[in-house]
């Protein structure tokens, strides 16, 4: 055994020991009791650096008349007022608690409530206090497939009226146009983008320019070793660096593929691939012989990964790439500033491994032309706050092109580019020695992504998928798998109203036009 | 001394005044949620349907009709009967070790009983770490006695992930009955079995005819304790296998976790876990008689 896995085991042994020997812990506080206040700047133990630099950023004035301005002067009228801001636990929630809340608080004596939550109750808290008429929450972050969940259900306020009041119009233009797409529903605009999430293909350049690498690869497919563009061409460089390297621990690929997310790799390969969602009738069209196709490629695909990949999720990846023991990988943006260790030494990335692979890192879309432009955030107002008007200046606040310019480049924060403004940031360019080919990238991404399927139902529909697939990579057919998944999502279209599906598919199709299917 | 009717309508109005607080708070936390879900049950809320309306029968038919109900159902009631069996006889073989005179005794009995007391979702997400294929200690002492790389992927392999679970469970929860069954025997007169001995019964007449009528009762409830916490179980399968791959190891408690707070289908839910306690309640009362009519014949 070597050395890492003898300190795993012995650390899993030792963890067992003292968790034996500890108390076990509490239940886990109700939701009032999880909130804690925002730590003012400069206290926190250890992050003076981080918070320092962040705070440099904030030193410089806002544009007069720009939205960031307006947001301020605006909450200005309710100094002493505390809104209660959802946020997903964890690292994401670095960026409120660190930088975004103790700033808005400083400029306009508005006080932010962090309300750290599991990203899945993101969804379920904010309906349940919906439901109870309660109003905790102030301003809601969620993901953009839930929108139209939390718009029909009433949840969401509508926005329109504050924009058009408050919002400095060219702001709106400076959003992406993919992700300006996804802020209305039924003609009415319900939350603002906040993450540019889009997949994006890593791979190790120092491995695709190997002159030995080349020529092996040349004598065997007879073409060129480079970067794929089709599925085809990724299994075929996966299998030949996988042959090459495992007796060294080194695979071709990795995605991971434990449920809950693997979903999102099926939507991008689906679709680029040819597949629909749904055929005309409303009818699920996932186990067509493009869905059985692409399903069947993932399955085997797994054969040229790391053993036990069925059960790698994020951070697996995340610690097998950072090693440099993956070839390529297609996962979510922030990969690619800590593969070139940005942030890295920050006290919130502590967890983070070293990176192996700095100055070795190639983007590009995934294979196919499309990444998928995976889950993201948005941020919206609860209809049962008291202050809304307060809610939305934080929320225009945060995404404005300064505010949100700063913080998609905050180490700890895990927002990424999603305006125009940050996809030619020249700073942002700076950040690393191939930043600026990061940003083309991501922005090509996110012109050429296909979004998550955003209609009512959509959790449910992506996890009858993942289901289906997870099944697949256990041995189950992977025809008879996506069939159970078809059957469970006419039963879900049933279920909320054939009609109303239909209408909110062309809805969703029309309003997203390419980035719905190329 | 004879108390006048209205001195002893006082009396008796004291004693009502006396348990109104507890019997209140018993109806406010226990009686009226579960008259409320009944309510909820016959109606649709959900997500896009804040206030519900009347529905019939709708959710129940549904949820008898509906397939990952009896999968689920299924799994967890192969979880109970695996896991508590298992459970029971590992408990018993252990108490009767440690009933007699054993060096060391003083040190083992607390490290057996160290399982039960950590919270079932640490010792999910530990056993996780455990069953890692290609970090996990599992696989590299496997490979050690194989002398080649052993890649099982132990949670999500159909054939192996049962037994994942199993073990995960039947780890934790044997101690609970063991302490149980060591408590039982211990209450077990020496006599009685001393008996038996000069009778010349053999060492299994001695435990079938003595020792196991005399701990019966204690084992019973032992039996019916970690079948209703096994019918439940949650929180390991949640770390484990979050119920996959597919809904392979989907227990019942998974699948009303998943439909009422990750899809907001809260009649659905309610429908689903009412007929699971009238389901329960059968279940126990014939268990019950059973055991109760056991008891009987044995003595």
């Amino acid at each position: 055994m070597n050395a890492p896995k003898r300190i795993f085991a012995l650390s899993i042994a030792s963890a067992i020991i003292a968790t034996a020997c500890a108390v076990p812990p509490a239940a886990p506080p109700p939701a009032a009791e999880a909130t804690r206040p925002a730590d003012p700047v400069g206290k926190i133990e250890g992050q003076a650096e981080q918070v320092a630099a962040a705070a440099v950023m904030t030193a410089m004035p806002p544009k007069p008349g720009g939205s960031a301005a307006r947001a301020i002067e605006l909450a200005k009228k309710y100094a002493g007022v505390t809104l209660n801001v959802t946020w997903e636990a964890g690292l994401q929630s670095q960026d409120p608690l660190l930088f975004s809340a103790p700033e808005f608080e400083r400029l306009t004596g508005v006080k932010i409530n962090v309300i750290e939550t599991p990203f899945t109750e993101l969804f379920s808290k904010a309906v349940a206090d919906h439901q109870a008429g309660g109003g905790a929450y102030d301003v809601l972050n969620f993901a953009p497939t839930w929108l139209a969940d939390l718009a029909d259900g009433g949840v969401l306020e509508p926005l329109d009226a504050y924009i058009e009041q408050h919002m400095d119009k060219n702001d709106l233009s400076d959003l992406h146009s993919t992700y300006a797409k996804y802020q209305q529903w039924k003609g009415k605009t319900f939350g603002l983008w906040d993450d540019g999430d889009v997949f994006v293909m890593y791979y190790r350049r120092d491995w695709f320019e190997d002159a030995k690498n080349k020529e092996d690869f040349k004598a065997k497919y007879n073409r060129d070793l480079a970067p794929p563009k089709t599925w085809q061409e990724w299994d075929e460089v996966c299998s030949f660096f996988t042959e090459r390297g495992k007796a060294n621990n080194e695979y071709g690929c990795a995605i991971q593929r434990t449920a809950g997310n693997t979903y999102l790799w099926f939507y991008e390969q689906f679709r680029s691939n040819g597949g629909r969602f749904f055929d005309a009738d409303m009818k699920a069209a996932i186990n067509s012989d493009i869905g059985v196709k692409t399903l069947t490629d993932m399955v085997n695909a797994n054969k040229h990964m790391p053993p036990g990949i069925e059960k790698w999720g994020f951070v697996e990846v995340l610690q097998a790439w950072m090693d440099g023991k993956l070839g390529m990988i297609i996962t979510w943006p922030p990969i690619g500033r800590w593969s070139e260790g940005y942030g890295l030494e920050s006290k919130q990335l502590e967890w983070v491994p070293k990176t192996k692979v700095a100055g070795k890192v190639g983007y590009a879309v995934s294979p196919g032309g499309h990444s998928e432009l995976a889950v993201g955030f948005m941020l919206g107002v609860s209809s049962n706050s008291k202050n809304k008007e307060a809610a939305y200046a934080f929320i225009q606040w945060l995404t404005s092109p300064e505010i949100s310019g700063q913080r998609v480049k905050i180490p700890f924060a895990l927002r990424d580019p999603y305006r125009m403004s940050h996809f030619n940031d020249p700073e942002y360019a700076k950040l690393w020695p191939n930043a600026a080919e990061y940003l083309k990238v991501l922005q090509e991404g996110a012109a050429t992504g296909l979004a998550d399927l955003g209609i009512p139902g959509a959790r449910e529909y992506e996890e009858a998928l993942d289901r289906a697939i997870t099944a697949a990579y256990a041995g189950t057919d992977p025809k008879a798998a996506l069939d159970k998944a078809a059957e469970e999502w006419n039963a879900i279209t049933e279920r909320i109203g054939v009609e109303s599906q239909k209408a909110a598919y062309e809805d969703w199709q029309k309003r997203l036009g390419a980035n719905a299917y190329p | 001394m004879t108390l006048r009717p209205h001195a002893r309508k006082g009396r008796h109005s004291g004693k009502y005044a006396l348990v109104a607080p507890a019997t209140m708070m018993i109806l406010c936390i226990a009686l009226f949620p579960l008259l409320y879900s009944v309510v909820v049950s016959f109606q649709n809320i959900d997500v896009r349907t804040p206030v519900g309306t009347f529905v019939g029968l709708k959710n129940y038919f549904d949820v008898l009709r509906d397939a990952r109900f009896w999968n689920a159902l299924g799994n967890t009631a192969l979880i109970m009967t695996v896991c508590v069996t298992a459970e029971l006889v590992l408990g018993f073989i252990l108490a009767q070790t440690l009933i007699g005179p054993l060096p060391g005794k003083r040190f083992i009995t607390p490290l057996l009983i160290l399982p039960v007391v950590i919270a079932p979702l640490i010792v999910g997400y530990t056993w996780r770490m455990l069953w890692d294929t290609q970090y996990g200690p599992i696989s590299q002492v496997l490979g050690w006695i194989a002398g080649r790389p052993v890649e099982i992927v132990w949670l999500a392999n159909p054939a192996t992930v049962w037994p994942a679970i199993f073990i995960t469970e039947i780890w934790q929860w044997t101690p609970f009955m063991f302490l149980v069954l060591l408590a039982g025997l211990a209450a077990i007169n020496p006599e009685y079995r001393e008996a038996a001995e000069i009778d010349g019964a053999s060492s299994w007449q001695v435990l079938r005819f003595v020792t196991l009528p005399l701990v019966w009762p204690v084992m019973a409830v032992a039996i019916l304790f970690r079948a209703l916490d096994a019918f439940k179980v949650f929180d390991i399968v949640f770390a484990l296998t979050n119920g996959g791959p597919g809904t392979m190891t989907e227990t019942v408690s998974l699948y009303a976790y998943s439909v009422g707070f990750r899809n907001f289908r809260i009649s659905y839910m309610a429908a689903l876990t009412l007929i699971l306690i009238a389901i329960v309640s059968v279940a126990i009362t014939v268990l019950w008689r059973r055991m109760s009519a056991n008891q009987e014949r044995m003595a």
